[in-house]
C-alpha cells in the first residue's frame, strides 16, 4: 500500500470507470460478430466452394483495427496501473474510492488482455481456412 | 436380459470366452473392432494422432504444474522477487496457455476435411438410419442401387462417400476405426467421406441417442481388398431365389423385400442376400437357432423394434421360413 511509484501517474481516487472496464470486451464482441457475419454473408452469396479470400481480407483489416483499439486501451491501463500483477495492490479491504479504482483498473487490464487473445483466436481460422467449406 | 447377453455379436469376438459377461461389458471399450485408437482408415488415424498428441501434452503440463506445486510446498527457499513472481504469472498464466491453445486450434483446423464436389469419390454408399437399423444402398459402377441392411462392405484404399439421412429421428453414423461420426438428420442429406485402409471386420454404431434400442443399433463394417469388393458387389446385385411360400404366407413379405422373390413392401430391412450377412439385425450371430428366437420375439433383443412378434407360427411354418432365409446366400 505504501508504494509511491505505481500511483504517480494518476490522481488518487480517479483513473478508471466501468466504461473502460467493458471497452475491450465490447471491441472483442463487435469484432467477433463482424467477422462471422461477413464470412457468412460472403459464403452465402458466393457458394459453398467459393474462395474465402475477400472475407479474409476484411477479417484481417478488422482484426488489425480491433487489436489497435485494445492495445491502446491496454497501454492506457498499464500506465495508470502499477506494473505488478502480484503486489499488495490487491489489498481491497477498506472499501474506499481509491481501492475501487485500483480494483477496476486491475479488472479492466485483465479483460483487455483477454479480449486481445480472443480477437486473435477469432482470426486464426481465417488464416488457415481457405474456402467456405 | 440374459438371452441378449448370450448372443450379442460383438462379444463373440472377445478373445477370452471364459470371462463373465460383466467383465466383457467393461472390456467392450477395448475391442479394436470399435476403437478409434486402433485406426483402420485415414481419418481415424488423424483422430488417433490428435488424441495422442493431446493426451501426452496434457500429461506433460499436468506433471509440470504439480511439480511446481510440490516444489513450492517442500522447498525451503526464500520468497522470490516480485518481478520474478510477475514473470511466472505472465508466462505460465497468460503467454503459455495462449500459445498452446492457439497451436492446438491451428492443428485442429488443419484436420478439417477440404474436399469438394470437383473431386468425386471412388464409391458412394447411401445410408438411411432408421429406428433401430441401417438401410444401406451401394451405388454400383453403372449407377444402379444395390440394397442391403445392417452391413457395410467397403474396398480398402478407396475414397467412399456416405450419403446419410433418416426417415424418423436424428441418428449418428459412426465406424470408429475408420473415422469420425456424422449425424443422420431427417429431411437432410449429410455427406461423410472416409478412406478405409486396412481390411478387417469393424463395428459401426449409432452415436446419437435415438430411442429404446439405440445401444443395439449397430452394424458390421467389413473392409475387403478391392477385388473381393467387386465380387461382393456382383453377388449382391443378383436377385434371390427359393421357396418363399411360408415367408409370404406369414406376411413377412409385407415389410421385407427379397429381390426376385417378394417385392411387396420395404418398411423393414431388405433380405435379398440375408444368409451372406454375418449378423441378424446388426447385433446377433446369424445362426438359425438365434434367428428362430429373433423372429418369435424381436423386441426381446431390440426393445421398441417395429417388427411384431411371430411366436404364433407353428414349428413347420418357422422351419420353412428359416430354410428359405438360410438359402438366401
Amino acid at each position: 500500500m505504501s508504494k509511491a511509484a505505481p500511483h504517480k501517474r494518476r490522481r488518487v481516487e480517479t483513473g478508471t470507470d466501468l466504461c473502460q472496464v467493458i471497452a475491450a470486451p465490447i471491441v472483442w464482441s463487435l469484432h467477433f460478430l463482424a467477422c462471422y457475419v461477413w464470412a457468412a454473408i460472403h459464403c452465402e452469396k458466393a457458394g459453398r466452394m467459393a474462395d474465402l479470400d475477400p472475407a479474409r481480407t476484411g477479417i484481417f483489416v478488422l482484426t488489425g483495427i480491433a487489436l489497435a483499439l485494445i492495445g491502446f486501451n491496454t497501454l492506457r491501463l498499464w500506465r495508470i496501473r502499477a506494473r505488478s500483477l502480484t503486489d499488495d495492490d490487491f489489498d481491497y479491504d477498506h472499501d474506499t474510492p481509491e481501492e475501487r479504482h485500483r480494483f477496476l483498473g486491475h479488472v479492466a487490464l485483465m479483460l483487455s488482455v483477454l479480449s486481445g487473445v480472443g480477437v486473435i483466436y477469432v482470426a486464426i481460422p481465417a488464416v488457415l481456412v481457405g474456402t467456405c467449406r | 436380459m440374459p438371452v441378449i447377453a448370450s448372443h450379442l455379436h460383438a462379444w463373440r469376438r472377445n478373445p477370452n470366452p471364459w470371462l463373465g459377461p460383466a467383465t466383457l461389458a467393461l472390456l467392450a471399450g477395448c475391442n479394436p473392432a470399435q476403437s478409434v485408437l486402433h485406426p483402420a482408415g485415414e481419418d481415424a488415424a488423424e483422430i488417433a494422432r490428435l488424441f495422442w498428441v493431446m493426451a501426452v501434452g496434457a500429461v506433460v503440463i499436468w506433471a509440470v504444474v504439480f511439480g511446481a506445486a510440490v516444489f513450492a510446498i517442500v522447498s525451503r527457499r526464500k520468497p522470490t522477487t516480485e518481478r520474478g513472481a510477475d514473470l511466472v504469472v505472465l508466462f505460465g498464466g497468460v503467454v503459455f496457455p495462449t500459445v498452446t491453445l492457439g497451436a492446438l486450434l491451428a492443428y485442429g483446423l488443419t484436420l478439417l476435411p477440404d474436399w469438394g464436389p470437383g473431386e468425386p469419390p471412388d464409391l458412394r454408399v447411401h445410408v438411411e438410419a432408421e429406428q433401430y437399423w441401417w438401410r444401406v444402398r451401394i451405388e454400383g459402377p453403372d449407377g444402379a442401387m444395390i440394397e442391403t441392411a445392417n452391413e457395410v462392405v467397403l474396398p480398402a484404399g478407396a475414397e467412399v462417400d456416405f450419403h446419410l439421412t433418416s426417415p424418423d429421428v436424428i441418428h449418428s453414423f459412426w465406424i470408429p476405426p475408420l473415422g469420425g461420426k456424422m449425424d443422420t438428420i431427417p429431411g437432410r442429406e449429410n455427406v461423410l467421406r472416409l478412406r478405409p485402409t486396412t481390411p478387417g471386420l469393424y463395428r459401426g454404431i449409432c452415436a446419437e441417442f435415438c430411442g429404446a434400442s439405440h445401444a443395439f443399433m449397430a452394424f458390421e463394417a467389413r473392409v475387403v481388398p478391392p477385388e473381393d469388393f467387386t465380387a461382393y458387389l456382383a453377388a449382391q446385385a443378383e436377385p434371390a431365389s427359393g421357396d418363399a411360400s411360408a415367408f409370404v404366407a406369414a406376411g413377412c413379405g409385407g415389410c421385407h423385400t427379397v429381390r426376385g422373390v417378394v417385392e411387396l413392401g420395404a418398411t423393414g430391412p431388405d433380405l435379398t442376400h440375408f444368409a451372406s450377412r454375418a449378423t441378424i439385425a446388426g447385433i446377433l450371430d446369424n445362426t438359425s437357432e438365434i434367428l428362430r428366437e429373433w423372429i418369435a420375439h424381436p423386441v426381446a433383443f431390440k426393445p421398441d423394434a417395429r417388427m411384431p412378434s411371430y411366436d404364433m407360427l407353428t414349428d413347420d411354418q418357422m422351419d420353412a421360413i428359416l430354410a428359405f432365409l438360410g438359402g438366401l446366400k
